[in-house]
């Protein structure tokens, strides 16, 4: 839940998703859900010559298994925050796994 | 010739090889050779003779009236000459059939067709039927089907007979003069041969007509059992056909139609070959006078072909009959029904339902079933009754439960609802922040408004269920009588939302003797990819990586990394421990209140001593090595670590940890590995930013220490200074920083006029020891050539030392450091004017300290 819990902070960011394909997609963050699943808006390709046919398109659902990367706005990212979460996370699932 | 010695000459060449096929006369040709003569009694196998000839005498029930039924598929199937005669004079035939002349077949048309009038002329009611059978027969053309079956039928006609031995006899009869015959002996003339589709059609619709037939009784006084019909057993039908004619006539006008329908399917089932070829004639002949034997005859056959017949027949007709199909055929099964069964009174009712739509569609027959209608309508009646006596029934239990109470169990739905989606209001924060913690505080934190993580949070549970509930917990308790249900209720609840909760616990499940888990997975825990069992909590033991256990051992990186984590973890602890600090209790009465400060406090105390241990401040280096503290502050998240870790310590324990500090200052790895030169060489990017953290995350901290520290304490630890390497120190930047702090914390205490005489003393001593130590170093604190501009905190440091330096000190101190100050100057000049304006003010800084200024040098 950790990623989840994360994602949903930056709601209403601009991030760029990088696709399996190599499509990287920026836009502003919409949604997110537990499959990290995203939602963008106002999207823009980057490298938009090599996929036209994504140029008219103008916000998409992305399934979260072909996501290779999700480039993050750092300013919005509270690193110590983070920090803390994924030990909080990692005691969890210890714990789970016990 | 043989290719491997065989002998060629004794291969049989009869027998049959391996890829031929098997010759069945080859034994037949050696006995040829041998000469003699194959017997019919030796290939014979004598199945013929078993044949029981005398079984033929039921054929007729078993399979029908074999003549009729089978003649039609059997005659098309083998009829090839008529097959092919069929297509070659297809054009022939429509000139024939254009000009109303008979195929060859239908010669004995003509005769038929005045017997049929002859037939149909007698009976007045018949004439309809007459009229109709007639016209397939005059005018052919009309009807495309018609013609098309009488056509066919020819070839068959004469094939048929043959192949029966009972047909043999009709054929004679039919070909030479079928129009006689039909009247007197064989009265049903008409017969037809059917073709499968046909046979099929019939036999299809004597199913239906056998399910409408059985009801049909109603009208009738006695109506027959449906069965015997159907089955076409033979007495029956016969009773039918012969009275049919007679009910039909008298009965029902309405009637007549449907049976002139009727009829002229009737007549295709007689199995007469004479009728066969001409359809409209027997219809005449069935429905007059001879009805006794035609009906006879016909229904030697089962009734079934009669429906069929017309449909396929009349196209048009069809639809009137399957609308009459349900209702009006009730008239024509129970006409022969009367005398056959008139006893069978039972069949009517379970009809009765049935028939109940067609009434309606038909109101002539609204009359005849208005009995039937009526025991219907009764039924309904009783059906309503007792639907109604239900409702009264349930109806008892209206308004038992008040709005109110609906809505309590809308608001425990909800409940669930939200315990199952997970609500972090639901049960503690804990469980909602260790699940989404990241979220919840970084929206607190982005919020600003809500500084108390136990505050609700979630929207949905605040807006919608827990208004309700908390207004509920609150008033209920003190205005609500009937409280008592409700808090069981409640309580209820409680427990099945805390059991739903703990239902997953099993998150996997492993099958004996399977490779692999099956994992249980829901929104909330996705189902993990990787399942690595752990076999220790602290995880440390049993990897065969950690090769240096011995955590205590300063070398051991991971070892150190992992106490840095036991640290943030008992940090974490702390924090949330700290968050469920009961409010203070408002009187000491308030035992309950007390007792639990007291157990937290002693719970805080637990954790605090667990961090103190887990910073290993009283652990001893070994062999020489670093510190344990010290080195946990090597890493960037010890160093990060700092501020929170101070923020869970008592004022004994801060100091404590700066003067660790202090004392290791030299070992420091900021301090050791972060030596200034005067060259150009650069530390590296990675010691940079450590040393940039370590400003920003320990000496922030340990500068509010010694903030509040007092003049001896901060003599003790200039002091401690001393007593390390001074020059070390002072050529980093942090130490430099160190020594600034430490050095402007006395002057701020003398300012404020703190201190005691004796600690002044102490001081002054302390201060001219450490003054001594750092002289020579002085030139050499900056940090590379004059160009370099980041030296700031070198300025600051001369400043704090021109400060509480004596007029001899002060002098020294120009002396070791003025071949920089004058460089700074003259590079000031070069330099554009705010960035010279900066440097210079640098310089002024210690300047000023000493009462000098940097305007004094230009």
């Amino acid at each position: 839940m950790l990623f989840f819990s994360f994602f949903k902070t930056l709601i209403d960011h601009e991030v760029t998703v990088e696709l399996k394909n190599d499509i990287r997609i920026r836009g502003v963050l919409k949604s997110v859900d537990q499959f990290l699943n995203i939602k963008l808006d106002n999207i823009q390709v980057e490298e938009e010559l090599k996929y036209p046919h994504l140029s008219a398109v103008k916000n998409v659902f992305i399934r979260g298994s072909v996501v290779r990367y999700v480039h993050l706005p750092a300013s919005a990212v509270d690193i110590p925050l983070l920090e803390d979460a994924t030990r909080r996370e990692a005691a969890n699932q210890a714990g789970k796994a016990k | 010739m043989s290719f491997f010695g065989f002998d060629a000459s004794r291969h049989n060449p009869a027998a049959a090889g391996f890829s031929q096929a098997h010759n069945p006369f080859a034994g037949l040709a050696s006995h040829d050779d041998e000469g003699d003569a194959l017997e019919f009694e030796d290939t014979y196998d004598g199945l013929g003779d078993q044949l029981d000839e005398s079984g033929d005498a039921f054929n007729d029930d078993t399979f029908g009236d074999t003549a009729d039924l089978t003649a039609g598929p059997s005659g098309n199937d083998f009829d090839f000459f008529g097959q092919t005669a069929k297509v070659s004079n297809a054009i022939e035939e429509e000139h024939v059939r254009f000009n109303r002349q008979a195929p060859p077949a239908k010669a004995s048309q003509p005769a038929p067709q005045p017997s049929t009038q002859a037939f149909g002329q007698p009976s007045a009611s018949t004439t309809p039927s007459y009229g109709h059978g007639s016209q397939p027969s005059s005018s052919k053309t009309v009807r495309t089907g018609y013609e098309k079956y009488s056509s066919e039928p020819v070839g068959e006609l004469q094939v048929d007979p043959a192949l029966w031995g009972v047909a043999p006899k009709k054929p004679s009869q039919a070909t030479p003069a079928a129009a006689p015959p039909p009247a007197t002996s064989s009265a049903p003339p008409s017969r037809k041969v059917l073709s499968l589709e046909e046979v099929e059609a019939q036999i299809r619709a004597q199913a239906k007509k056998a399910a409408q037939s059985a009801p049909s009784p109603a009208p009738q006084p006695a109506p027959p059992p449906s069965a015997p019909q159907s089955q076409a057993a033979p007495h029956a039908q016969y009773h039918i056909a012969y009275q049919y004619p007679h009910h039909v006539q008298p009965q029902l006008p309405a009637q007549a139609d449907m049976s002139r329908a009727q009829e002229p399917s009737f007549p295709p089932g007689n199995g007469h070959p004479v009728t066969i070829l001409q359809r409209p004639q027997t219809k005449p002949a069935s429905a007059p006078g001879p009805p006794v034997q035609q009906a006879v005859q016909t229904r030697q056959q089962p009734s079934a072909p009669v429906h069929p017949t017309q449909i396929l027949q009349n196209p048009n007709r069809l639809s009137g009959d399957a609308a009459r199909i349900g209702v009006p055929q009730h008239p024509t099964p129970p006409i022969p029904m009367p005398g056959t069964y008139p006893s069978h009174a039972h069949h009517r009712h379970q009809s009765s339902f049935s028939r109940q739509p067609h009434i309606i569609t038909h109101p002539s027959q609204l009359s005849q079933l208005t009995e039937e209608e009526k025991a219907a309508y009764l039924e309904q009646e009783a059906k309503r009754a007792k639907r109604n006596h239900k409702i009264f029934l349930m109806s008892r239990d209206n308004g038992i439960m008040t709005p109110q109470d609906k809505s309590f169990v809308t608001r425990i739905q909800l409940q669930q609802l939200v315990a199952a989606t997970g609500n972090p209001n639901e049960r503690g924060t804990d469980e909602s922040l260790a699940e989404d913690f990241y979220y919840q505080v970084h929206s607190q934190i982005q919020g600003g408004q809500r500084q108390n993580p136990n505050q609700p949070l979630n929207n949905f549970a605040q807006t919608y269920l827990f208004q309700t509930g908390s207004r509920q917990g609150g008033l209920r308790r003190h205005h609500r009588g009937p409280e008592n249900h409700m808090q069981r209720m409640e309580q209820q609840v409680q427990r099945a939302v805390e059991a739903a909760k703990n239902k997953p616990k099993n998150k996997q499940l492993v099958i004996e003797g399977s490779l692999g888990k099956i994992s249980f997975s829901n929104a909330k825990t996705p189902k993990p990819l990787l399942n690595i069992k752990r076999t220790e909590s602290t995880g440390e033991a049993h990897r065969p990586g950690s090769a240096h256990k011995q955590v205590s051992s300063g070398v051991d990186r991971k070892g150190e990394l992992r106490s840095i984590e036991r640290i943030y973890t008992t940090l974490m602890k702390m924090e949330d421990h700290d968050r469920m600090m009961p409010p203070p209790p408002a009187t000491d009465a308030d035992t309950d209140a007390v007792q639990k400060l007291a157990a937290w406090g002693s719970e805080a105390q637990t954790l605090n001593r667990k961090l103190w241990d887990s910073l290993r401040i009283h652990d001893h280096p070994d062999n020489g090595g670093v510190h344990p503290f010290i080195a946990l502050l090597s890493y960037s998240k010890g160093k990060k670590a700092m501020q929170r870790i101070f923020r869970h310590l008592t004022q004994e324990q801060r100091t404590t940890i700066l003067t660790l500090i202090v004392v290791n200052l030299d070992n420091l790895d900021v301090v050791r590995n972060a030596q200034v030169t005067s060259g150009q060489i650069q530390l590296n990017a990675a010691m940079r930013e450590n040393v940039e953290l370590f400003s920003v995350a320990v000496m922030s901290t340990l500068f509010n220490i010694l903030n509040e520290l007092d003049l001896d304490l901060v003599a003790g630890v200039l002091g401690l200074v001393c007593s390390r390497n001074v020059d070390v120190i002072a050529k980093s930047r942090v130490g430099a920083s160190m020594l600034t702090m430490i050095l402007s914390r006395a002057e701020i205490i003398k300012h404020g006029g703190g201190g005691s005489e004796q600690a002044w003393r102490s001081w002054d001593l302390t201060y001219t020891q450490f003054f001594d130590l750092i002289e020579p170093t002085l030139p050499h604190i900056f940090p590379g050539p004059v160009t370099a501009s980041d030296d700031i905190y070198v300025w600051q440091l001369l400043a704090a030392l021109g400060i509480g330096a004596g007029p001899d000190q002060q002098q020294r101190l120009v002396i070791a450091v003025k071949d920089r100050v004058m460089d700074t100057v003259a590079l000031s000049k070069s330099l554009p004017q705010d960035l010279a304006a900066q440097r210079l003010q640098n310089v002024n800084l210690f300047m000023r300290s000493i009462g000098l200024d940097v305007e004094l040098l230009q």
